[in-house]
């Protein structure tokens, strides 16, 4: 026990520490804008959200945001993946090119996007829709477009982590079997349907599960390319929380804000386990 | 009946690169035949009856199923049905859901694949372990469940490639005799792929025996056994199989260990010779090839004798337990009818 105690205490202190610190935070009203009114305020802050336009429209963006995104990486990790399996040649080359972005700081890869791909003019996209003949889009700076970009940016670093799972769990599955399946008669895609999908169901709901915790908690990327704007155009939850307490200085209120997002988390991961138990 | 099963390969060539695994197969199966393929590991069974399927591209050949040529066509569209050695169930299905695949592939109605399925197992004995999964089964009852699935849509092929060879020695013997009733009863042109001998000669109308990606010689078990094409095959066939000596054979007479003995009649000309007995044509006796008793196997019914002929050991196989220790010196003796000759440079037999 004594042994344990300093790792013990080092875990409480790192962790369990600072959500009592941000759940007791939430029950206070601490404006630093407005210091004379803080005091404790209860439900208050948890009470205000409800009349909150804010808050609806960014819980809406982060539905958005994480349905889209953990949905694209299924489908184009899978879609490579398949792609992939089919050239006898150069897969270990593609596995590991699948790494670099997976590795690069989300923080990076939002620059890396806002000044070299998606900026107006200089950027790789408008280059070439200019070079189509197409019209010039501000990507970021459009309301309109800021979504569908930092979408794309999470995707686009994402997807390589989901095809290399979906890659791993298909070049596993048993050849004899998908013989003996063209034998019966099986279309390719009735094989994929009723063959390779649910063989590889287990490793498609690993990636939806893993993926969705980290949408939902998105930031770095988004705060690099937008900042969560143009106005509240990409401003998921995490963003409201974080623009509550540090911009607006409105610690109470964003903590409260951090609370609602945790217990969104927490909830949807144990849904989404407890799904995957039943099968 | 509609579907006739006559099976026809011309001169099928497949290559791995610059290693050929088969060179020119040249096969006939009437209808209804049970057909075994029948070689070492290695020797191109496998790749001939997956080209049969159409699961393996060819280089040269073509295939023809009842007259149509098929060489090009996908195995779903050949009506050919296959057992695999590892059975290949769909892991994620029950037995049920495993059986019903093929119909359920080409849309026939629920009732009707209802009906087949539970025929079909019942045929094979596992109707009581439909709501199965794969794992759940014992090899031999996922044995039963790869038979069931192949049967279900009544094809016209059934391709088996080594099925038994995954079961305990037991429930192999019990399964040969039911597969051959099964066959029997289906009326359906078999193919089976197995490197066990006995296994081929007991169940098969007729056998090809493979060496080395080509076909040495195909018969009926019977006639292999007893005029087996190449001294290859003559020491793959039999339990134990032939004894091979080399011979010298000059005016008539034949030299066997520079023991003289009475030529066979298909001697033909003079030089030397493989000389071919098999264990169960050979006797101990007072004259003969001298040879020294060097194990004795007593298998209960019958008994193996090995004997150092001139420094080589041949076998000697008899029902009657014989008078002799290890190490004893003894004869054997044999008669003329029950050698055979083969060309020492070809193997290939000689025939007066
Ligand atoms: N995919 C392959 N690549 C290279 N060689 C192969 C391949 N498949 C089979 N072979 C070779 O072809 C020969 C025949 O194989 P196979 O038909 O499986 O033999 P059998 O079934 O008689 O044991 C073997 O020597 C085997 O090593
Ligand atoms: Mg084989």
């Amino acid at each position: 026990m004594a042994l344990f105690l300093p790792a013990l205490v080092v875990l409480i202190v790192t962790t369990s520490a600072p959500l009592v610190y941000l759940a007791w935070t939430s029950l206070e009203r601490i404006d630093l804008s407005m210091p004379w009114l803080s005091g404790f305020a209860g439900a208050g802050n948890y009470l205000q959200m409800g009349a909150d336009p804010r808050f609806w429209h960014s819980l809406w963006l982060t539905l958005i945001y994480t349905v889209s995104t953990v949905v694209l990486q299924v489908l184009l990790g899978l879609g490579l993946a398949l792609l992939v399996l089919r050239i006898p040649k150069g897969q270990g080359i593609l596995r590991v090119a699948a790494i670099l972005p997976i590795v690069l700081a989300p923080v990076v890869v939002g620059l890396f996007w806002r000044t070299l791909v998606l900026a107006p003019d200089v950027g790789l996209v408008d280059v070439v829709t200019r070079a189509l003949g197409l019209p010039s889009y501000n990507w970021l700076g459009d309301p309109k477009l800021a979504l569908l970009s930092v979408i794309a940016i999470h995707t686009w670093q994402w997807t390589p982590f989901a095809f290399l799972v979906m890659l791993a769990s298909l070049s596993s599955l048993p050849p004899d079997v998908f013989e003996a399946a063209r034998i019966d008669r099986a279309s390719a895609w009735q094989r994929f349907r009723y063959i390779t999908l649910p063989l590889i169901r287990p490793a498609i709901v690993i990636v939806v599960i893993m993926r969705t915790m980290i949408a939902l908690s998105a930031f770095a990327a988004i705060f690099a390319a937008t900042g969560g704007g143009p106005g509240t155009a990409t401003e998921i939850l995490n963003l409201y929380a974080y623009r509550t307490s540090f911009s607006e200085l409105n610690l109470g209120y964003g903590a409260a804000l951090a609370m609602v997002l945790l217990a969104i988390t927490l909830a949807v991961s144990f849904v989404m386990f407890r799904a995957r138990r039943a099968r | 009946m509609a579907n006739a099963g006559r099976v026809s390969m011309r001169g099928i060539v497949k290559r791995h690169g610059s290693f050929t695994a088969l060179h020119g197969i040249d096969l006939d199966i009437a209808p209804g035949e049970f057909f075994a393929l029948l070689g070492p590991s290695g020797s191109g069974k496998t790749t001939t009856l997956r080209i049969l399927a159409g699961l393996e591209p060819l280089d040269a050949g073509q295939v023809m199923l009842d007259g149509v040529d098929v060489t090009a066509r996908e195995p779903g569209e050949r009506d050919v049905a296959m057992v695999f050695q590892s059975y290949a169930l769909y892991p994620h299905m029950t037995v049920y859901e495993n059986i019903a695949f093929p119909l359920r592939m080409v849309g026939t109605a629920k009732g009707e694949t209802d009906r087949a399925v539970k025929d079909a197992a019942a045929k094979v004995h596992i109707d009581h372990l439909l709501a199965r999964r794969p794992g759940e089964l014992s090899g031999g009852q996922q044995q039963r469940c790869a038979l069931a699935r192949a049967i279900v849509r009544k094809p016209r092929l059934f391709l088996l490639d080594e099925p038994l060879s995954n079961l305990d020695a037991k429930l192999r013997l019990e399964t040969r005799v039911e597969l051959r009733k099964l066959q029997r009863a289906l009326g359906v042109t078999a193919v089976y792929v197995t490197h066990d001998q006995e296994e081929a000669m007991t169940i098969a109308d007729r056998v090809a025996v493979f060496m080395d990606g080509r076909i040495v010689q195909v018969g009926r078990p019977q006639d292999i056994f007893a005029r087996p094409a190449t001294s290859v095959v003559a020491a793959f066939i039999g339990s134990p199989p032939m004894n091979l000596l080399p011979a010298d054979l000059r005016d008539g007479e034949l030299r066997v260990a520079g023991v003289p003995l009475p030529a066979p009649r298909m001697a033909g000309r003079d030089g030397p010779i493989t000389l071919g007995v098999r264990p169960a044509a050979l006797r101990i006796a007072e004259r003969g090839l001298p040879a020294r008793v060097y194990l004795v196997e007593n298998l209960g019914d019958t008994t193996i004798v090995d004997l150092d002929v001139a420094g080589q050991v041949i076998k000697l196989r008899t029902e009657q337990a014989p008078n002799v220790r290890e190490g004893d010196h003894v004869h054997v003796a044999f008669a003329p009818e029950a050698m055979h000759v083969f060309d020492p440079a070809t193997g290939q037999r000689r025939e007066g």
